[in-house]
C-alpha cells in the first residue's frame, strides 16, 4: 500500500499494545478498511500513522477497528494522553502489589512444604498449607496474569505465536497442575513459580513501559511548553486572556518572565533574551531587538516582552516539529520488523521445545517433566529483539532531540552509524550568511569612495547581495536616476557622475568569456574599482567540521556557488576535497559515484530546494530553521543552523548500534546457555523465572543507557 | 503447631489489608509523577514565615 498525495495522515498513541504481534495484529487490521492507504504501527513507541482517504472514510472505523482488537486508540499528545499514561501506570503498580504480596506469602507456605520433605510434616498441615497457597495464587493469576492471558487470546485469535503465549501456557499448565495435586491432597505444588513468575514478568514489563514513556516524553514536553492560552493586549491598552486557538496574524501578545512564547511572532518590545533550547538545542538565551522574529516555544528569559502573532499556533515553528516527532515515533524501522518477524518465530519454537521436553521426561522420568517444561517455558527471552532495540533506538532519538537535532525517519539512526563522509551542499551552512563588500583593486578612486558609491547605487536594489554594500553607505553620496539591469547589474547618477556597478561585461561594454564572481564599478571614462562579496566563516564551524574531521569522517564541499566563495571556506575550515559550481545532477552523480565505491554519504542541504540530492544520500540532512521545518523532506534535521549537534548525533547512533549488538548477543548467548539447562531439567521453574526477568532487566536496562549517558562532555565542541 | 492454624488465615487477612492499602495509595495518586515532584512540591509551595 502507497499513500496518494489526496490522503489525510494522523497519528496517534495506542494503549495496550506490548508486543510485535499487537503491531501486526493492528496493521492488518486497519489494511482490510476501504481508503487507508498506509499504515505504521510501532510497537515500542505505542504510536500508529495511518494515511487514508477522507472521500472514502472518516477516522471512527479506524479506530473502532483498532478498540475491536481490545486496544485502545488515544491522541498522541496533551491530557487524554497523559491521562491515558498515568492510567497504564497506576494499573500496572496495582497488578505488581497483588503480585509481589501474594508471591511473599505463597513463599512461606510452599517453602515449609519443601522443607517437610526432609523434616516431616503433619499431612494435616501440609494440605493446609496448600490450600492456603492456591487462596492465594489464584487472585495473582487472575489479575496479575490477566495481561498475559488477554494478550495470549489476541494473539492465537489473530493466528499469531507472540511472546505471551509461552507464558500464558507456562501459567496455566503450572498452576492447574498445582490445583489437581491440592485436591488430590498429594503431590508437588507450582504457586510459588506462578506466583514469582507474574511478579518478575509484570516487573520487567513496567519497566519497559516506564522506558517507553520517557522516550515518548520528547514530542510531550514540548506539547506541554507551549501554554493553553496567551495574554493579548487590546488597542485600548487592556489585556485579556485568550485560547491559544483564537490567536489570529496581528494579534499583540504579552508574554511574562519565564513563560513561553505562545505563538510565532515579531519582538514588539526594544530589546529580549530567550531561551530557545527546546526548538533548536541552543542552551544558551539567544538576545532579540524589536522586529527580530520570535519562535513560539521560546521561553522568556528577561522581562516581560510583547510580541506580534504573526501565524496562528497550528501554523507555528514549534507545531511543525511536534508534527514531526510525532509521525517519527509512528514510523517503523525496517530493522525492527525483521526482529519482531524472528521474535515471533522465537516464541513458536519455545513452545514446541516444551512440548518435546514434555514428552521426553514423561517416558523418562515423569517426576521431572512437569519442572522442566515449565522452566523451558518461562526461561527464554526474546525481549531483546522485541523490545531492546526499539528502546535503543528511541532512547537516542529523545536524546537527540534535545540537541537540537530532530530524527525524522527511525531508520536514520541505524544508517547515521555506518557514515564515513559528510557532503555539505551549501558553503551558506558554514558561513554568517551576512556578507560583506571588500575593495580587490581600485584606479583612480579611493577604496572607501568606490564602496560609497556601490552603496548608494546598491540602496536602489532588491538583489540579496545589496546588503553587502550597507555598512559603506554615505549620507553625502546619493544615487539618482537608477535602473537595475537582471543578471548584469545597476546604473545610476551619483553626483552628476554616470556609475555602473556589475558584471565585467555590462561594466566595460565588451563580452567576456571569462568566467568570474567579483563584481565591477566603472563610468563612461573607464573602470574605477574591482571588488569582491565575501562572507565570513562562523567561528563555531571551524570547531564543528575539526570535530568531524577527529571523528576519521572525510568533509566533502560540493556547492552550486563560485568558485572564489567555495575556495575561501574550504580554505579557512580546512576541507581539502571541494567543487564547486556543480548542478544538483552534479551532486546527484557525485554521491552515486562515493556509494558505488562503498562510501556511505550524510549529505546537509537546505532540504527544500535540493530534495532530490538529499534522497540519494545515505542519511540526509537539512540545516533548516522557522516554518521551513514542516516542509522539509530529509532524514534528520538539525534545528539551531549549527553543525555542532552532527557530531554527537553520529556517535550517539555508533553507540545505539553497538547497545543494539550488546542486546542481540547478551540474548544469544543467554537463551544458548538457559534452554538446555532449563530442558534437561537443572533447573527449577522459579530459577527459571528469575533468570528470564534478570536478562530482560538487564537488556532493557542496558538500552536505556543511551539517556542518562553524559553524552555532551566528550564530544563537547567549543563554542 | 494448632498455632498454625490461627497464623496462615492471619497472613492472609494481612495480605488483603495490604493489597487495600496500596490500591488506595496508587489511586490517591501517591506513585504518579516522577519522584522529584514530591521534593518541588516543598520548594514551590515557600510561603513567607508568620512574623
Amino acid at each position: 500500500m502507497a499513500a496518494i498525495a489526496s490522503d489525510t495522515r494522523t497519528a496517534f498513541s495506542i494503549e495496550g499494545m506490548h508486543c510485535s504481534n499487537c503491531a501486526t495484529s493492528v496493521e492488518r487490521a486497519l489494511s482490510h478498511l476501504d481508503g487507508v492507504h498506509a499504515i505504521s504501527v510501532n510497537a515500542a513507541t505505542g504510536k500508529a500513522r495511518v494515511d487514508w482517504d477522507p472521500a472514502k472514510l472518516t477516522l471512527r472505523p479506524i479506530f473502532e477497528a483498532i478498540r475491536k482488537l481490545g486496544f485502545r486508540p488515544v491522541p498522541l499528545a496533551g491530557e487524554a494522553a497523559e491521562a491515558a499514561a498515568a492510567q497504564d501506570r497506576r494499573r500496572a503498580l496495582k497488578r505488581i502489589g497483588v503480585a509481589g504480596l501474594g508471591m511473599m506469602q505463597t513463599m512461606m507456605f510452599v517453602y515449609a512444604l519443601y522443607a517437610s520433605g526432609a523434616h516431616g510434616i503433619d499431612p494435616a498441615i501440609a494440605q493446609y498449607l496448600r490450600i492456603a497457597g492456591m487462596l492465594l495464587t489464584t487472585p495473582v493469576l487472575l489479575y496479575s496474569g490477566m495481561p498475559f492471558y488477554q494478550a495470549a487470546i489476541l494473539d492465537l485469535q489473530r493466528r499469531t505465536v507472540g511472546m505471551d503465549v509461552p507464558v500464558a501456557v507456562a501459567l496455566t499448565v503450572a498452576f492447574a497442575a498445582s490445583v489437581y495435586h491440592t485436591l488430590l491432597g498429594s503431590g508437588e505444588v507450582y504457586y510459588d513459580s506462578v506466583t514469582m513468575f507474574i511478579f518478575l514478568l509484570s516487573l520487567g514489563r513496567f519497566a519497559e513501559m516506564s522506558v517507553r514513556q520517557r522516550s515518548l516524553s520528547a514530542s510531550e514536553a514540548l506539547t506541554r511548553t507551549l501554554p493553553a492560552e496567551a495574554t493579548r493586549v487590546l488597542a485600548d491598552g487592556t489585556i485579556e486572556k485568550v485560547p491559544l486557538a483564537r490567536i489570529v496574524p496581528g494579534d499583540r501578545l504579552r508574554v511574562a518572565r519565564g513563560a513561553a512564547v505562545p505563538v510565532d511572532g515579531q519582538l514588539v518590545t526594544s530589546t529580549a533574551s530567550l531561551d530557545e533550547s527546546l526548538i533548536t538545542g541552543e542552551s544558551k538565551p539567544i538576545a532579540r531587538t524589536a522586529g527580530d522574529s520570535v519562535p513560539g516555544g521560546a521561553i522568556n528569559a528577561g522581562n516581560m516582552i510583547e510580541i506580534a502573532c504573526v501565524k496562528p499556533a497550528h501554523q507555528s515553528t514549534l507545531a511543525g516539529i511536534i508534527e514531526l516527532l510525532q509521525l517519527a515515533g509512528s514510523e517503523k524501522p525496517r530493522t525492527i520488523a525483521v526482529a519482531n518477524r524472528v521474535a515471533s518465530w522465537f516464541s513458536f519454537v519455545t513452545l514446541a521445545l516444551a512440548a518435546v521436553v514434555a514428552v521426553f521426561w514423561s517416558i523418562f522420568d515423569p517426576q521431572r517433566a512437569m519442572p522442566a517444561t515449565l522452566a523451558v517455558l518461562v526461561v527464554t527471552c526474546p525481549c531483546a529483539l522485541s523490545l531492546a532495540i526499539p528502546a535503543t533506538f528511541a532512547a537516542a532519538t529523545a536524546y537527540l532531540a534535545r540537541q537540537g537535532l530532530l530524527v525524522v525517519k527511525p531508520d536514520a539512526i541505524e544508517r547515521l552509524s555506518r557514515i564515513d563522509s559528510v557532503m555539505l551542499d551549501k558553503t551558506g551552512t558554514l558561513t554568517e550568511g551576512a556578507p560583506v563588500a571588500t575593495v580587490m583593486s581600485t584606479t583612480g578612486i579611493s577604496p572607501e569612495r568606490a564602496l560609497a558609491i556601490a552603496a548608494a547605487l546598491e540602496r536602489g536594489s532588491d538583489h540579496p547581495l545589496a546588503k553587502a554594500f550597507q555598512p559603506f553607505a554615505d549620507a553625502n553620496v546619493i544615487a539618482v536616476d537608477f535602473h537595475e539591469h537582471p543578471g548584469s547589474g545597476i546604473e545610476g547618477i551619483v553626483q552628476n557622475q554616470r556609475w555602473r556597478l556589475g558584471t565585467r561585461e555590462f561594466v566595460y561594454e565588451h563580452a567576456s568569456t571569462e568566467e568570474d564572481s567579483l563584481l565591477y564599478l566603472g563610468s563612461p571614462e573607464g573602470g574605477a574599482a574591482t571588488l569582491a562579496i565575501r562572507d565570513r566563516v562562523v567561528a563555531e564551524a571551524v570547531n564543528s567540521v575539526h570535530a568531524l574531521q577527529q571523528r576519521g569522517l572525510a568533509i566533502i564541499i560540493a556547492s552550486g556557488d563560485a568558485p572564489e566563495a567555495v575556495n575561501s571556506v574550504a580554505e579557512a575550515l580546512n576541507i581539502p576535497e571541494h567543487y564547486a559550481r556543480m548542478t544538483p545532477q552534479d551532486k546527484l552523480k557525485f554521491i552515486e559515484q562515493k556509494q558505488d565505491s562503498g562510501h556511505s554519504v550524510l549529505m546537509v542541504g537546505d532540504g527544500i530546494n535540493d530534495a532530490p540530492v538529499l534522497a540519494a544520500a545515505t542519511v540526509s540532512c537539512a540545516m533548516t530553521q522557522g516554518a521551513a521545518i514542516a516542509q522539509a523532506e530529509a532524514d534528520v534535521l538539525l534545528l539551531n543552523g549549527s553543525l555542532k549537534a552532527l557530531a554527537v548525533a553520529i556517535e550517539v547512533a555508533q553507540h545505539a548500534r553497538s547497545i543494539v549488538r550488546q542486546n542481540l548477543a547478551w540474548a544469544l548467548i543467554y537463551n544458548l546457555v538457559s534452554v538446555p539447562l532449563a530442558a534437561a531439567g537443572l533447573i527449577s521453574p522459579w530459577v527459571a523465572a528469575l533468570g528470564m526477568s534478570i536478562s530482560s532487566l538487564a537488556v532493557v536496562t542496558n538500552a536505556t543507557r543511551l539517556a542518562w549517558a553524559p553524552w555532551p562532555k566528550p564530544f563537547q565542541v567549543p563554542a | 503447631m494448632t498455632i498454625v492454624l490461627l497464623l496462615i488465615p492471619l497472613g492472609l487477612v494481612l495480605v488483603v489489608l495490604a493489597a487495600w492499602a496500596l490500591f488506595w495509595a496508587v489511586d490517591s495518586g501517591q506513585y504518579d509523577g516522577d519522584v522529584e515532584a514530591q521534593g518541588l512540591i516543598a520548594v514551590e509551595r515557600d510561603e513567607p514565615l508568620p512574623r
